[in-house]
């Protein structure tokens, strides 16, 4: 299955708002600090991978040429890759394949957003069908309606999905106090997050996320090469994506295909048989708390209905069985372009020990992922600091 | 007195594209059939499913769906939330809304829908009325133009 | 490195449709999957290549493009840049060892769109090149201007181009504008961005190209002729115009490149044609160049010896290349395809009398070729 890959650096720009400066020097900020974790310099890279949700979002058309000199990219090959919220992830699987398939050695793979230079919600108000879906409801009535479908699906009593809803805002917003680069940080009591203002109900205000500036690089290399210049290389051990139809109502987002069938082909890849027990870590895509309980079902963590039970048993706190996003999630920081390998980039700390006060303890493998579009596409990234 | 350090500037500008998009048979067809009050959807030749809106072809068989079936016009609620934020082309006067995905009676997949009918700002009203399972109908404008806005809501069946 | 083909390839012709764009795209990839002979689920993987809000008003447009280019539960990506970086995507994820068959398709409704400046003039920074006015035309524009002044490269050289492959273009039934011009024609026509002159600029037009990549072994199974990738290059250059000496471009690192993956030492002789993207007259001249198939500066002259015609030694552009149809995306699929088809002999009309045996196709956009990807393509 092609050569082994790993990433051998990351960098993360601190998220929020960063009016302090310019598109170009945030992404700089972030492709610096990856070639110094990595111990590289510029001319060892071979080729650039670049993303970003539409670019209209900060309005400049292709961005990645605006961006070649803080990409790096003078005289090199570059490809862009778009998924929407899953974007990250692709970038990630882009970079993976480059390498894998023997045409680079080393690749720096970059993802960004700077969403206050923008109205984001203008720019993705566009992803549904113009003729038909457009003049309804924004991204977060699509991930409440997922919700409400859920709970009916399942039949799910309302109060044990907000009580569950409420502990993930609470340990996210507990782990994004603890991330340097996290954007929001605040700590919060269960009163406060099940009474806070109605966004989209049953979604409130603290079960959403930040619009956030940010920027993620990850230096991706070739086993030969990783295994010469790394000494603490995260190896690429599965990766997934599957997407469904266009038309949200189309597939059933509770019973989640995408979602089960790309990790699935992860978990082969990776050759783990259960996922709870093998992984230590999962950064899973939490925009929004309740979208966490269809994520832990559906990418195997537990049985089908069943999430909200775990989660209040507390067997994905930071200290729990399975640890989920200490870095604080989607929930605390969400440049959309770049949030989906901040999740990667979040896992490769993870594995290599150098996660800082957000560490969980003895982590060998990690689990990324990302979701896009209206509950569309579903991309799974997992690693280990083992080959 | 330490000197106060500049702030970085902002600068602001404005993008306006036009764009002319073209609707296509299919959906020429499926807009068409509002002005004589039809919901038209599309089954595949192949699964037998039938897709609302009308498609052109079906996404998972990959085949034309060329036949064309009248929909009852009414359905049952799959899920629902209650909008009441601002965004762009969504102002203070307009919210809150209730957003729902209606299954109509012979379809394979569920659709957008708007929820009204009864004083929707009241949101206790709204848990109590709007469930998944409830029925709903479809509510005409007199007007029509040919485009999603001729449905003007969907009333709770009680 | 793993081998990989192009089976077969699919495009539609660049003049306005009423089809909306699911069904524009759909219908050319549902033929190419008839002509490959597999159904849409068997296929491993797949890559769209598109513009999402500037050129389709409609933002993530891999959402819009999945059910239409068939990726419905399939591992798939998208490319927010010319179709030619979705080609090499594709190439990638079947040399993984991943994947053994991989459609990658190119698809626009240039006629949905605004004009072709409106929109590069969005790919300019907010604060210096925007306020200026810095488009693809203007840029061109200018690396016309140093283009003429350096070397003496006359504008009737550079006519000579627009006669040449509009001409070509009457006989591919792809093309969006074909017809006879002379070079007084070309001369006269308003000077929009001096020196460009109206006819000298490339169209917007509608397209789609789908091409079926398959491993080697796939491939063997599926075509008697199957195409297959000999090298690939591309290279990124500077944003500000003013950082660069606009005639040493990039494209000479993007075909040096492919042709050391190629193993092609003198392209002159071991490339029988090339598509290459001429989105301004000039620039055909400037990328023969670039690309080796003539000494620096000589451009002009290389066009008056006849070399390029669809009948000389080294034909560029047969097809009419993108002064006859420019599908701002798929465009760099579309050169893989027509070279694909010269190499199958399947290019009708305006196929080379002469055997193919290696083609060579290249791409470029953003401010006067900001991007170069060359693709070799050899029997």
């Amino acid at each position: 299955m092609g050569r082994a890959v790993a990433v051998i650096g990351t960098g993360q720009t601190k998220h929020g708002r960063r009016d302090d400066v310019c598109y170009p020097d945030l992404i700089r900020e972030a492709v610096k600090a990856a070639m110094k974790d990595a111990r590289i310099a510029p001319q060892d890279i071979d080729a650039v991978v670049y993303g970003s949700m539409p670019s209209m979002m900060e309005g400049v058309a292709f961005n990645h040429l605006y961006f070649s000199e803080a990409l790096r990219s003078l005289g090199k090959p570059m490809l862009r890759s778009e998924t929407c919220g899953s974007t990250g992830q692709s970038l990630a699987h882009t970079g993976y394949y480059w390498v894998a398939g023997g045409m680079a050695e080393t690749v720096l793979v970059v993802g960004s957003e700077k969403q206050h230079e923008g109205d984001a919600q203008a720019t993705m108000s566009t992803i549904p069908e113009p003729f038909l879906h457009r003049t309804i409801g924004g991204a977060p009535a699509a991930f409440s309606m997922q919700a409400r479908e859920y709970m009916g699906h399942y039949k799910i009593d309302e109060d044990k999905a907000r009580e569950a809803a409420a502990i993930i805002s609470i340990d996210c917003h507990e782990g994004g106090y603890l991330n340097p680069y996290a954007h929001i940080k605040v700590r919060l009591s269960k009163k406060e997050v099940k009474e806070a203002r109605v966004i989209t109900y049953p979604v409130r205000l603290w079960d959403v996320c930040p619009s956030s500036d940010g920027a993620c690089a990850v230096i991706m290399a070739a086993e030969e090469r990783a295994k010469k210049i790394c000494d603490r290389p995260a190896w690429i051990k599965g990766i997934g994506f599957r997407g469904e139809e266009y038309f949200m109502g189309d597939s059933s987002k509770a019973v989640w295909r995408s979602a089960i069938e790309a990790s699935q082909e992860a978990y082969k890849q990776a050759g783990i048989k259960n996922p709870r027990k093998e992984i230590d870590v999962a950064e899973i895509y939490n925009p929004f708390t309740y979208q966490e309980l269809m994520f832990l079902e559906c990418l195997g963590f537990c049985p089908p209905g069943e999430a909200a039970d775990h989660v209040i048993k507390g067997v994905f706190s930071p200290r729990g069985e399975l640890a989920c996003n200490p870095s604080g999630g989607v929930l605390c920081t969400n440049p959309i372009g770049a949030t989906g390998l901040i999740r990667l980039a979040e896992a490769v700390l993870q594995v290599t020990g150098k996660a800082g006060p957000h560490q969980v303890d003895g982590a060998r493998i990690a689990f990324s992922h990302a979701m896009g579009g209206a509950q569309q596409f579903n991309a799974v990234t997992i690693v280990s600091s083992e080959l | 007195m330490a000197q106060e350090k500049e702030q970085p500037k902002t600068m602001r500008d404005v993008l306006v594209l036009p764009f002319e998009m073209a609707l296509g048979p299919t959906w020429t067809k499926f807009f068409e059939a509002f002005k004589d009050e039809k919901i038209l959807g599309t089954r595949c030749s192949q699964c037998k499913r039938v897709l609302l809106p009308a498609r052109p072809f079906c996404p998972r068989c990959f085949e034309p769906m060329e036949e064309w079936v009248e929909m009852p016009q009414e359905g049952t609620i799959v899920t629902w939330s209650y909008v009441n934020y601002t965004y762009f082309g969504v102002t203070e006067d307009m919210i809150p809304v209730v957003v729902a995905g209606v299954k109509l009676d012979g379809a394979d997949c569920s659709w957008r829908a708007r929820i009204r009918g009864f004083d929707i700002k009241d949101l206790d009203l709204v848990n109590k009325k709007v469930k998944v399972g409830a029925r709903v109908r479809l509510v005409w404008r007199k007007e029509k133009k040919g485009n999603i806005d001729d449905i003007e809501y969907w009333e709770i069946i009680e | 490195m793993r081998k990989v083909a192009i089976v077969e390839v699919q495009q539609t012709p660049g003049s306005e449709s009423s089809l909306n764009l699911m069904e524009f795209t759909y219908k050319p990839v549902k033929e190419l999957l008839d002509k490959v002979g597999m159904r849409r689920d068997e296929v491993d993987t797949y890559i769209a290549a598109s513009s999402d809000v500037f050129h389709s008003g409609m933002s993530c447009a891999n959402a819009f493009d999945f059910d239409a280019v068939g990726a419905f539960m399939k591992p798939a990506s998208r490319q927010e840049a010319d179709s030619m970086w979705a080609f090499h995507y594709g190439c990638l994820r079947i040399m993984s060892g991943h994947h053994d068959t991989a459609l990658v398709v190119g698809l626009i409704k240039g006629s949905e769109n605004a004009d072709n400046d409106t929109i590069t003039s969005c790919f300019a920074d907010p604060f210096y090149l925007r306020p200026v006015g810095i488009q693809e035309t203007t840029a061109a524009a200018m690396q016309m201007r140093v283009y003429l002044d350096r070397y003496g490269i006359t504008e009737e050289q550079c006519a000579r181009v627009v006669v040449k492959n509009l001409g070509n273009a009457l006989y591919n039934p792809y093309a969006h504008i074909k017809k006879r011009v002379r070079v007084e024609d070309v001369l006269d026509s308003e000077r929009i961005c001096d020196p460009l002159k109206a006819m000298e600029c490339a169209p917007k037009s509608d397209g789609v190209c789908a091409v079926f990549l398959a491993s080697e072994e796939k491939a063997k199974k599926l075509t008697d002729k199957p195409v297959w990738l000999k090298g690939y290059g591309c290279a990124m250059d500077t944003f500000y115009l003013g950082d660069r000496d606009l005639l040493n471009t990039q494209l000479k690192t993007a075909s040096k490149n492919a042709y050391s993956m190629a193993g092609i030492v003198d392209p002159k002789k071991e490339i029988d044609v090339a598509e290459i993207c001429e989105s301004y007259a000039y620039q055909e001249l400037l990328w023969c160049e670039q690309l080796g198939l003539c000494g620096e500066g000589e451009g002009g002259r290389y066009m008056e010896s006849g070399a390029t015609q669809i009948e000389g030694p080294f034909p560029v552009n047969p097809s009419g290349g993108v002064l006859a149809m420019n599908p701002y995306i798929p465009r760099g699929l579309y050169r893989i395809a027509e070279c694909a088809l010269q190499i199958k002999g399947k290019a009708g009309e305006h196929q080379l009398d002469k055997k193919v045996k290696t083609a060579l196709a290249h791409s470029a956009y953003g401010f006067a070729g900001q991007c170069h990807s060359v693709t070799i393509l050899g029997s």
